[in-house]
């Protein structure tokens, strides 16, 4: 059992259940929900609450963790919430292996630092992007087309590949 | 160490010697390579022609599907759910809608669920006969990709023939559905399910006994059940490896728990038992394509609420009301009650899940896509570790990710 001290609230949406977890214990919290029988992470994400007024928030970003039991066929959402200008929270990646590539794109996408990931670097975005695009403060549109008539800087293999 | 910088990746070589005293030999494998399924590079280290890492480089075809989606009204949004997952938009549609659809309380009238079930069948076929198609011409059956097409046109047509659309039908959408389904859809629907099964004898006629496939796919690729759950894999990958997972059974959406079907399993845990799996399902497809049309039932196929869904046009003519709602959806959209939300619907490929949040505005907060393909590949160098880089291509195919899906 999850140990109640790693709990701060828990709630059901829209028949979904979910807890929240505080962000600096957050292996603790998934070592147990691991070993309570949620096996398998089906996804993790960000969601960036920016001025968002619907709702009360602790903090801007919330990582979103989705558990299974696949055995009893039980769903279980796990959030944390980090926040500052270089938010950072604990990497899950040794207790549940899907979460490698998936923290990979929640870094890229929305610059959240997962400490001791084995390679956290980008996985959609090219290596060489500037931002975080996912982040509400990232704008649509105005990117420089690559190899369009504005796209002078033409990408060529540096000399020692 | 040496670390080489070529465009988007870093590549470390250790100096680490073989088996037979060589050094391994890094080479770069896509992305613009036909039997890589759209752009997937890889990075494989091989000792001779072992492959000893892989590293597979995703993004080539990310198009910022879920940016867009926020910019977009909810009603909006469906169509571009149709273009991540290129191969199934009809079940991407579905995964959207229902989770829209939960998160506002909304349940759809029963010809809409039936509908829903009609498109989502017809879809996993179609996308398997791309599958078949492709993966067959890839391992030297090149009359494979004629004969799937062929049946694959069939299916467009019906798509044309329920929304106008061949590929990206946008169909299904929150509240119901584009439009109710045509007397000529339902009879060309009829004719399909008809002739489908004797299709399907004919793919097998060529493939399942066929001892250039068996010796490409036989003992290939191997994945063991243990593994295929923990590194999350879905779909036919984790069913080809011996483990009865099927949404559509454990957890059933749009009536799928009152179809008579089986899930389809293969103890093989190889590229052969990925493709039997994948057989069986054309065929229980076929099966459940046949329930649905015997029970069609009649009625609407759209929720009654004008909230949500415009007013039929004739209303239009005679109710003040009616051009309210019409300009409000139109102008504003309807908004969704705040919350977040996780539907996951069984696609071709495995679990297609749409995570939603809304701030109760009328457009999307955060819209997620959890696509099978981004999931699947990560066991790709547990697959192919120490198999020859021929097989590499067997199990690339196998693993039938969609890169519009992986990187959205």
């Amino acid at each position: 059992m999850i140990a109640a001290d790693l709990v701060i609230e828990k709630g059901v949406t829209a028949r979904d259940e979910w807890i929240t977890v505080p962000a600096e214990r957050v292996r603790d919290a998934m070592a147990a929900l691991k070993a309570d029988g949620y096996r398998l992470l089906v996804f993790l994400t960000c969601v960036d609450h920016l001025v968002d007024s619907s709702r009360e928030f602790p903090a801007r970003y919330e990582i979103v963790y989705q558990l299974r039991d696949m055995e009893k066929i039980a769903n279980l959402r796990v959030r944390a919430f980090v926040g500052g200008d270089s938010p950072r929270i604990d990497s899950v990646h040794d207790i549940f292996p899907t979460a490698n590539w998936d923290e990979r794109e929640t870094y890229d996408l929305f610059g959240i630092v997962f400490a001791g990931h084995p390679g956290l670097t980008r996985i959609l975005m090219p290596d060489d992007w500037v931002g975080h695009p996912l982040r509400r403060d990232y704008p649509v549109g105005g990117e420089v087309v690559e190899f369009s008539q504005e796209h002078q800087i033409w990408q060529t293999a540096p000399d020692e590949a | 160490m040496a670390t080489i910088n070529s465009p988007g990746v870093t590549v470390t070589r250790t100096g680490e010697k073989g088996a037979f005293g060589g050094e391994l030999l890094t080479v770069n494998f896509g992305p613009h390579h036909p039997s890589t399924h759209g752009v997937l590079r890889l990075i494989v280290d091989l000792d001779g022609e072992q492959i000893k890492r892989v590293q597979p480089v995703i993004g080539y075809l990310h198009t910022g599907i879920e940016k867009q989606m926020e910019a977009l009204r909810w009603q909006q949004g469906v169509v571009v759910t149709d273009r991540h997952d290129y191969l199934s938009p009809p079940i991407n549609n579905l995964a959207y809608a229902l989770a829209v659809e939960k998160l506002m309380g909304v349940e759809v009238p029963p010809r809409a669920q039936v509908l829903r079930v009609i498109m989502s069948e017809l879809t996993r076929l179609s996308s398997h006969l791309v599958w078949m198609g492709t993966s067959g011409l890839e391992l030297g059956a090149m009359s494979m990709l004629m004969y799937c097409f062929r049946e694959r046109d069939l299916i467009m047509d019906l798509n044309e023939e329920i929304s106008g659309f061949r590929m990206h039908t946008s169909y299904i959408r929150p509240g119901g559905v584009m439009a109710d389904a045509t007397p000529r859809f339902l009879e060309m629907l009829d004719k399909f399910v008809r002739e489908m099964p004797g299709h399907i004898d004919e793919y097998e006629d060529l493939l399942t006994m066929n001892p250039i496939w068996r010796a490409r796919t036989i003992g290939i690729g191997r994945l063991q059940a243990e593994d295929a759950k923990v590194l999350g894999a879905s779909g036919p990958m984790i069913r080809g490896s011996g483990v009865a997972w099927d949404l559509r059974k454990s957890v059933p959406y749009s009536g799928y728990e009152s179809y008579d079907f089986e899930i389809a399993v293969s103890n093989d845990c190889d590229c052969y038992g990925r493709y039997l799996v994948r057989v069986k399902e054309m065929r229980e497809a076929v099966k459940i394509l046949r329930q649905a049309l015997d029970r069609l039932p009649d009625g609407p196929v759209n929720v009654d609420d004008r909230k949500m869904l415009p007013p039929p046009r004739e209303e239009l003519e005679t109710s003040m009301e009616a051009v309210i709602h019409h300009f409000k959806l139109f102008t504003e959209g309807y908004s969704v009650p705040p919350g977040d939300v996780y539907v996951a619907v069984e696609s071709g490929r495995g679990e297609n899940g749409c995570y939603i949040v809304s701030d109760g505005t009328h457009k999307p907060r955060r819209v997620k896509f959890r696509s099978a393909s981004f999931v699947n590949l990560q066991a790709l160098e547990r697959m192919s570790l120490n198999h020859m880089v021929a097989d590499m291509i067997a199990i690339i195919g196998t693993a039938d990710a969609v890169l519009g899906d992986c990187d959205r």
